[in-house]
């Protein structure tokens, strides 16, 4: 029992107990902790306001300017570099290119990774192979694209090892071909990726609860209903975030397609990562490279954002 | 801390400070994108330094296209390398137009007064009226041949058009591939395009470069049928090939169309200049038009704030100085016109003796003359033909350049 007096309001007690200096000293401790918090916060805040939203908001700045090569930073140029880019016919190759690399960014590290997971999952010697797969990965794109680039040459290790099987000479031009070179190079893509998505997958397959699927074995179910009723909806997530990253992946690709496309003279190369890298440092036009970066930015922030309301969707499904 | 203390320790401060702003202040350094002559632009900074007294170092950015952004940023912030190397050409032009560059009458007066430099050489780096740069290199483009593919065949250097032709079928005959092809890095398209029009049609080649002459009009189509003719007749190695120096010395190609400051590349491959291989400039397809040759020069140039330090104009005049040049040659096989310096090889002197004596005229490379804009999509069409080349891939390539120069032009009008 309290003795707190008959008809004593909410605002009375308060005032009763001092509420005014509690919450002083509560906002006294609150301002430190912020300053204290802000303190260890400002190397990190340093760091992304500096090397990250600054040059963000310098390069949306620059797209709005004339700037070529050694002048024009100071005048304005409104939306002209945006206006330029719808019907060049760069722009409209490089999107659609972008496009197909993205897709294929998507598909074959996802399917091809979630299988290796999948198959992997308590084989013997499996740590062996996840670590030969995952190799890769910790390669620098330009060393995995320079490799490669001599894998694919017309007398490498690939036309070689053709010619064993067929017994007779090999000589296709992997990297100077319309027909051949965006599969090529996809297909180095997907040997550098494969293992992280490989990697998470097992992360997302070894997260799942036993419970579920032990009641499902008690119920009845075959591995198949199984897969597709309980694992898959619980490895949702994970499958959300690996598209998430594989579409960053696909829409920011620039090493490979630099390095291995450099003697290829046609246009299946030319993703708009390369396209603004050409304008930019090649032709100098600075301000209109920024107007493609601004659009790259745009496009990638929307993917990611339907992909995140998406994954918020699975979210609340599965729980 | 007593106050003795306290000046000493302000004492000792302000020297060190005087001490390094002074050597800071003092120190050269030469800014430029070849990291494949870092070493030997080194050796020219270390005899500078003894020879100046004053350090001078090389600081390399590479690939190009990061020096071409460090240099338009540098400028755009005000603030340029006090020295530094650049390209001629439309590049050239541009540089200058950006008004932060010093124009070096002065040095020129004093290098031809000298009796080491010619006049010709000096109006390759000139724009209007002034001069903005001196030579890093001055290499011509001439035709590297292998003195054991041609004892075989039977042949010797060509002085005629004809005799080229013939010694290119000759050469076939034996089951020697006549010349090597490469669309290596991605820029070498141009370089039998270049050649073969200016033996073919000199006034044409020149035309392309201001757009008076289009890439679709006859003396291009020429050009094209005659590479693609050598093409049909298996005259070219394989252009996919990214080891150009390294197939000539193997014999892939029995002669190259390079810059003689590929002579100590392919000696370095294991060819004795002058005892394994030799040189000759290509003869003219008409034998009255005059000997001529490409000529590709790059300069190093000063920034007006470089002009004002006496120290950095005088790393400069020892850099194309008969000590310096003497130097950089046996450091990189590069000559940069001082007549009186040492050739760098056999090979260079006797390509020189030649053109004084066939009084032979230089054009610029196709690759600087182009407008920039163009440089990187025309190179690239080039390179397609290489790789397919027929009559049908020509005409085109032809449509393609010419769309693109007729829109650079059409803007710049």
């Amino acid at each position: 029992m309290t003795d707190r007096p008959d008809r004593e309001t909410d605002l009375q007690l308060m005032e009763r107990i001092g509420w005014h200096q509690i919450k002083a000293v509560e906002d006294r401790a609150m301002k430190r902790n912020f300053w204290k918090a802000f303190a260890f916060m400002s190397p990190a805040i340093v760091l992304v306001c500096g090397l990250l939203l600054m040059p963000v908001v310098y390069n949306i700045y620059f797209s709005f300017t004339k700037w070529k090569k050694f002048a024009g930073l100071d005048e304005f140029a409104g939306f002209s570099n945006y206006a330029k880019l719808p019907g060049n016919p760069y722009f409209d190759t490089a999107f659609y290119n972008t496009a197909i690399w993205v897709a294929a960014s998507v598909v074959f590290p996802l399917a091809i990774g979630f299988g290796l997971a999948v198959f992997l999952r308590g084989v013997a010697f499996g740590n062996v192979f996840k670590n030969i797969i995952f190799l890769p990965r910790i390669l620098a794109p330009t060393a995995v694209a320079v490799i490669w680039f001599h894998v694919y040459a017309p007398h490498g290790v690939l036309n070689s090892l053709l010619a064993l099987v067929a017994g007779q000479p090999v000589d296709i031009g992997w990297l100077y071909q319309d027909n051949t070179v965006t599969p090529a190079i996809i297909a180095t893509f997907v040997w550098q990726s494969v293992g992280l998505v490989m990697v998470l997958v097992l992360l997302g397959l070894s997260a799942i609860p036993k419970d579920p699927l032990e009641a499902a074995r008690v119920d009845g179910a075959t591995n198949s209903q199984t897969f597709w009723h309980i694992v898959m909806p619980l490895l949702m997530p994970t499958l959300v975030v690996v598209t998430i990253l594989s579409v960053l992946s696909g829409f920011t690709t620039f090493d490979l397609l630099w390095v291995m496309g450099v003697a290829y003279p046609g246009q299946r190369t030319l993703s708009l990562a390369v396209f603004m890298y050409f304008e930019s440092f090649q032709k100098g036009s600075w301000a209109f490279g920024s107007a493609i970066a601004v659009i790259i930015g745009i496009v990638v922030f929307s993917v990611t954002w339907i992909q995140t309301v998406m994954q918020n969707r699975v979210d609340k499904m599965t729980r | 801390m007593n106050f003795k203390t306290k000046l000493l320790s302000l004492a000792f401060a302000g020297l060190m400070s005087a001490s390094v702003v002074s050597a800071y202040a003092a120190e050269v350094t030469l800014v430029h994108d070849k990291a494949f002559w870092a070493e030997a632009l080194q050796k020219v900074g270390d005899a500078a330094t003894k020879a100046t007294g004053v350090p001078m170092k090389q600081n390399a950015y590479s690939p190009p296209e990061q020096y071409k952004a460090y240099m338009q940023s540098s400028i755009a912030a005000n603030d340029p390398p006090d020295i530094f190397t650049w390209w001629t050409g439309g590049v050239y032009e541009e540089l200058i137009k950006t008004g932060a560059i010093a124009e070096l009458d002065d040095v020129w007066a004093e290098m031809i007064k000298s009796g080491e430099f010619s006049e010709g050489v000096r109006d390759f780096y000139k724009v209007g009226d002034h001069v903005y740069g001196v030579p890093l290199h001055l290499s011509r483009w001439i035709v590297l041949y292998n003195k054991a593919d041609y004892a075989k065949a039977g042949i010797s250097e060509p002085k005629t058009w004809a005799e080229f032709v013939s010694n290119a079928e000759k050469l076939k005959a034996a089951g020697i591939t006549p010349f090597v092809a490469t669309t290596q890095d991605g820029w070498r398209g141009f370089i039998w395009f270049e050649e073969i029009m200016l033996r073919t049609n000199p006034e044409a080649y020149m035309g392309l470069h201001t757009g008076k002459v289009a890439y679709d009009s006859e003396p291009v189509r020429n050009a094209f049928k005659i590479w693609a003719d050598w093409y049909a007749k298996g005259y070219f190695s394989d252009p996919r090939s990214t080891e150009e120096v390294a197939d000539f010395a193997k014999g892939k190609g029995s002669m190259n169309l390079i810059g003689d400051w590929a002579i100590g590349l392919v000696e370095k491959a294991g060819m004795k200049p002058g005892a394994d291989f030799d040189a000759f400039i290509m003869p003219n397809m008409d034998a009255a038009l005059p000997s001529s040759t490409i000529l590709e020069g790059g300069p190093i140039m000063l920034s007006k704030k470089g002009l004002a330090k006496p120290e950095v104009v005088n790393a400069l005049k020892y850099f194309v100085s008969i000590d310096g040049a003497n130097v950089w040659a046996a450091a990189s096989g590069n000559s940069l016109g001082n007549s009186k310096a040492n050739p760098p090889n056999v090979i260079v002197k006797k390509i020189s003796d030649d053109v004084a004596a066939m009084k032979t005229v230089a054009f610029p490379r196709w690759w600087e003359a182009v407008p920039a804009d163009l440089q990187g999509e025309m190179v690239a069409e080039l390179n397609r033909f290489m790789l397919t080349p027929t009559m049908e891939t020509a005409e085109s390539v032809m449509a393609n350049t010419q769309k693109l120069n007729a829109a650079y032009w059409a803007e710049k009008q």
